[in-house]
């Protein structure tokens, strides 16, 4: 089996029209890692991966795979191989025989063909299921074949489109882990496409979160969560509370937000170091983790009062739902259980403090409208 | 443009996209266009000896056409009264052959969607398709057993008594009327069936509910959903049935004769191509213009011609 | 209630009607070809025969249009269904805009009436001779060249419609993983989307051939000097009818009414293959043992072959010549009778007189010109019975 190689876009451009699916996106895969590309639906992220594959023509910019200039590399010469959205297995072939298309097609014999069929039905713990047709095989299943037929292919670079979406939640939990095994057992580079934030976050070495074609941020699933280059990073990759204003003061690392629940003192992006200014309006995003309950008496720019609207409790956890205000901004609050006292007084006023160094300032910018 | 035929050529191969390119171009052109052009071009020429045809004589003309209104010069009438009548005649006969056919087929098509289930719908279906695979020939000759002088229906009137000298079902077109009905039945059904099988059930129900009788039921909700399915279906059945030799051959009186045979005679028996091939297109615009106005009246669309 | 009970009769007797209506005439037209009557009825009946079978095995002409017919089908399958898959294909690439036009086109010939195409497809080719300076000899004016050409037109229309209906159920995701794991475009469509489209393939052939081999209006003008089956039997039934046409729609219905309960069992196998093998897996043995179970399409059409095979068996081994010539001999001796009874009646009447009289005894008289002639029926429809002089029923009618 080949080794990963990596993959660069250069300042990709991809237009259909006057639409612009994919805006100067610029990205360096490293060779055998696993990275993925995150967004909601629409986010030009599918187009990407059909431009890697071969499927769809840059309008601009260039695709490199292993240092090589992929222009006028059709999709069947390319070292790369696509798990499509919906397996696209070829209904009609046997199981076995769906994996070895890609040796068929190089002519391999058919003894030859049928053994590495077999290897690869191994690998993926589906032995002596190779003459079954893809109908008579289950969900998760069929995502493995799609996978061993990928594989037989021995690409260098191995693109999944959303491949888990069908399957069930606990189906999916199970082949996230399974997939990371064989990435690692395979050393391939794999390029993963996904709006499920959970997917992305567990599997990669890297995740590229883009938002109507652009590449918002790129990073480690904790830069991602920990330290958001963007307002919608912040609110589309985990629970979010976000609070906007206008910058009061500066100081070093640290910014003062004047929001509708008061001044609120939060660590500056590193994205944003020496763009946010003074006056600038400004974002504060507090996760609902890092909220407590604040101690009597307790006042400052750390600090916020909110009204008590409903709580949830999970087990492990329970969470809070407030508002800022008479009908202000939600604000979640989620508790570890340590045993401690339930907050009763719905209705109630409450105030929450919070570390500075764990909210996060942001220039004004676009939200997620997913929750 | 050449960036598209590039694209053609990515997407299918070299191989592939010659194929399809030759077989179209061949196929629209070859087959459909130039043919039909061709016989326009010729309906509007005199008829020619060989040696003639491209000389001073071969011009366009008007002639054909003027001998469907006009006839020979010098006829008693004034006008072609032959042609013009069957022509009319025709055409009034294929609009209520398609109407009788859309009455007969309508409550079948409706039972077939939406009332017959499983393994039952799909015998009545099966059942449509076979007599349609019969020759046309044979369809039309089976009538003629029936409806002939000694015919099955002769021979039992006469042996109930009720009549002692045979009905010339023949001569009374009624024979043929059934006929054509009968030939075009399928091609009735299936457009009217993929209609209203695609119609919301709840619809119906919905109608039933608040009080709707069952005819007002049909009036107001499956046909006028079932629009384009009657549009291709009528279409067909009137087209075919106009432009239909085998059953009028058969079983048309010997006083009463169908447009296509008087083409049929003035290509076999009097050998002036140029003649028929203007009366071919006079059929064919005819039906074309009837078929439009009615489409455009009920405010149909056409194109959703298919099976 | 009493209105649904009401309703559900009129829904049957309607269904009923209709069907009666539409396997009536067919009904009919088979059994007249077993009466040994010259005129195809089936009332009254003088005698079970398969005399009309034979003599359709004896008409050459005939079998050389059912030749003519099959190579023109066989042509005209291949011409059409390779159109067709080409249409078809293009269709689904073209640009949207152009699509409906591009539709509308090709799907035309099937409006067209059949005399057009005809009429256009001779003088079409009558005139590229011409230009091209080809005689009458050339192929151009060949009438086999000419039919496949014009029933081509429009059974490729035919071809096209079945072929989509199918390729619009094609997922396009199979060519681009299939071209992903390294096939070529030709690979792609050789491997993945032919045989998707194989059981359309072989529908459009069937129902090439079926469309080609039944059809008239464009035959008749194209084929020239030569003739199809289906020109021959038109001749036929246009000359005069016998029951030997019924013959002819004995076999064509049998044959017809067996592929479509093949057809249709084969349909039905696969698809309780299919429910089978989801829940309990391979089921091979299984599969063969529910050849029949819940299949009474596989089963009707089991009973026809032996049905027909059993007849076949019958008929060779039936002779009607005892029945006929018992008819003959009770149709004589009640003709004496009345012979008789009219010399009682009218002891003068001249010889010259009762010619006229019994006519409307005859089978069937007149309009259909002389075919109902007893001379000619004999002359027809003789098949040498021994010892039976031709004048037999010329003696009967005097």
């Amino acid at each position: 089996m080949k080794s990963g190689v990596g993959v660069e876009l250069e300042h990709l451009w991809i237009r259909f029209g006057d639409f612009v699916a994919v805006r100067d996106a610029s990205v360096k895969i490293e060779e055998g890692e696993f990275f993925s590309f995150l967004g909601p639906s629409g986010c030009g992220k599918t187009t990407i991966l059909r431009t890697v594959s071969g499927f769809q023509d840059p309008s601009e910019g260039r695709v490199l795979i292993g240092g090589r200039d992929m222009a006028g590399t059709g999709p069947n010469k390319r070292p790369t191989a696509l798990i499509f959205q919906n397996l696209a297995l070829f209904p009609l072939m046997k199981v076995w025989e769906n994996i070895a298309f890609s040796l068929e097609v190089r002519g391999v014999s058919k003894a030859g063909r049928r053994k590495r069929a077999d290897e690869l039905l191994d690998l993926i713990a589906l032995p002596d299921q190779g003459d079954k047709l893809v109908d008579e095989l289950s969900g998760g299943q069929r995502q493995r074949v799609a996978v061993a037929r990928a594989l037989a292919a021995e690409p260098q670079v191995l693109l999944l489109d959303e491949p888990l979406s069908a399957l069930d939640l606990k189906l999916r939990q199970h082949m996230r882990t399974e997939l990371r095994a064989i990435q690692q057992r395979v050393g391939l580079t794999f390029i993963y496409i996904t709006h499920d934030q959970g997917e992305a976050l567990t599997m990669s070495d890297h995740v590229a979160v883009m938002r109507e074609g652009v590449i918002e941020q790129v990073g480690d699933g904790k830069e991602i969560y920990d330290d958001p280059a963007t307002s919608f990073v912040a609110s589309f990759v985990g629970e979010n509370n976000a609070f906007s204003g206008r910058v009061t003061s500066l100081n070093g690392s640290h910014a003062v937000v004047d929001t509708e629940v008061g001044a609120l003192r939060a660590r500056i992006a590193t994205a944003a170091r020496g763009t946010l200014q003074q006056d600038d309006n400004a974002m504060v995003f507090i996760r609902p983790e890092s909220l407590d309950v604040a101690a009597d008496g307790a006042a400052g720019d750390h600090t916020l009062s909110a009204r008590v609207v409903n709580e949830e409790f999970e087990g492990q956890s329970y969470h809070v739902f407030m508002e800022a205000g008479d009908g202000g901004s939600p604000i979640k609050m989620s508790l570890t259980n340590r045993g401690q006292a339930h907050i009763s007084s719905i209705g109630g006023a409450l105030t929450l403090a919070y570390d500075p160094d764990q909210a996060v300032a942001l220039p004004q910018g676009a939200l997620s409208d997913q929750e | 443009m050449a960036a598209a035929v590039r694209k053609f050529i990515e997407k299918n191969g070299v191989g592939m996209a010659v194929f399809m390119t030759l077989a179209v171009t061949f196929w629209i052109m070859v087959l459909i266009v130039l043919p039909q052009l061709t016989m326009v071009d010729f309906s509007f020429r005199f008829k020619l000896p060989p040696d003639a045809i491209g000389g001073p004589q071969d011009q366009w003309t008007t002639t054909n056409y003027e001998y469907f209104i006009k006839g020979n010069p010098g006829n008693s009438d004034g006008w072609n009264r032959v042609d013009v009548t069957v022509f009319t005649r025709t055409l009034i006969a294929a609009f209520f052959v398609t109407v009788f056919n859309f009455i007969v087929c309508y409550p079948i098509a409706y039972y077939m969607a939406k009332v017959a289930t499983g393994g039952w719908a799909r015998m009545l279906a099966l059942s449509l398709v076979v007599p349609y695979w019969i020759n046309e020939i044979l369809r039309a000759f089976a009538f003629r057993i029936i409806f002939g002088d000694a015919g099955l229906i002769n021979t039992m009137l006469k042996t109930l008594g009720l009549i002692t000298d045979s009905i010339d079902f023949i001569r009374a077109d009624i024979a043929l009327y059934a006929g054509l009905g009968y030939a075009y039945i399928l091609l009735m059904i299936f457009p009217l069936y993929s209609a209203i099988e695609s119609l919301d059930r709840n619809q119906v129900e919905a109608a039933r509910d608040m009080g709707s009788p069952w005819w007002r039921i049909h009036w107001r909700i499956v046909m006028p959903f079932a629009k384009p399915g009657i549009t291709a279906g009528c279409t067909m059945v009137f087209m075919l049935s106009a432009g239909a030799l085998a059953a009028p051959q058969i079983l048309g009186g010997p006083s009463s004769l169908w447009f296509t045979q008087i083409i049929y005679q003035g290509f076999f028996e009097y050998f002036n191509w140029q003649r028929g091939a203007a009366y071919a297109i006079i059929l064919l615009g005819s039906c074309m213009i009837i078929v439009l106005s009615l489409t455009k009246l009920f405010g149909g669309k056409m194109g959703e011609i298919g099976r | 209630m009493r209105a649904r009970i009401l309703a559900r009769g009129l829904t049957g007797l309607y269904l009923l009607a209709f069907f009666g209506f539409l396997f009536g005439p067919l009904f009919i037209m088979v059994v007249t070809a077993l009466n040994s009557s010259s005129f195809p009825r089936i009332a009254p009946w003088d005698c079970l025969s398969f005399e009309w079978f034979v003599k359709l095995a004896g008409d050459e002409r005939l079998q050389s249009g059912l030749l003519t017919s099959l190579g023109v089908g066989v042509a005209v399958v291949m011409v059409s269904v390779a159109l067709g898959l080409a249409g078809a294909l293009f269709l689904t690439q073209i640009r949207p805009s152009l699509r409906t036009a591009y539709y509308t086109l090709i799907t035309a010939p099937i409006l067209i009436p059949g005399v057009v195409l005809g009429i256009s497809t001779l003088i079409f080719w009558d005139r590229t001779a011409q230009l091209l300076g080809f005689g009458t000899d050339s192929i151009f004016y060949n009438g086999i060249f000419l039919t496949v050409a014009g029933q081509s037109s429009f059974i490729s229309s035919y071809c096209m419609l079945v072929i989509i209906s199918r390729l619009q159920r094609f997922d396009t995701g199979q060519i681009e993983a299939a071209l992903d794991l390294g096939a070529t475009n030709t690979q792609a469509f050789r491997k993945i989307l032919l045989p998707f489209l194989k059981p359309a393939i072989i529908s459009a052939a069937v129902i090439a051939f079926l469309a080609s081999f039944e059809n008239y209006n464009t035959t008749v003008f194209t084929i020239s000097h030569l003739h199809t089956f289906t020109t021959i039997i038109s001749q036929k039934v246009r000359l005069g009818i016998d029951p030997s046409i019924s013959a002819v729609a004995f076999i064509i219905i049998v044959l017809t009414l067996i592929g479509a309960l093949l057809y249709e069992g084969m349909m039905k196998r696969g698809e309780l293959k299919k429910a089978r093998a989801l829940p309990e897996g391979p089921g091979a043995a299984a599969v063969l043992q529910g050849f029949f179970k819940k299949n009474p399409a596989m089963i009707m059409s089991v009973m026809v072959v032996v049905a027909t095979i059993f007849g076949i068996w019958f008929a060779i081994g039936h002779s009607a010549d005892q029945c006929k010539a018992d008819l003959r001999a009770e149709k004589l001796e009640r003709q004496r009778r009345l012979e008789e009874q009219y010399r009682q009646t009218l002891p003068a009447a001249g010889a010259e007189e009762s010619g006229g009289a019994p006519a409307s005894q005859g089978l069937g008289a007149g309009t259909f010109g002389n075919v109902f002639d007893p001379k000619n029926l004999e002359g027809q429809a003789g098949v040498g019975e021994e010892g039976e002089p031709p004048a037999t029923e010329e003696e009967e009618q005097q």
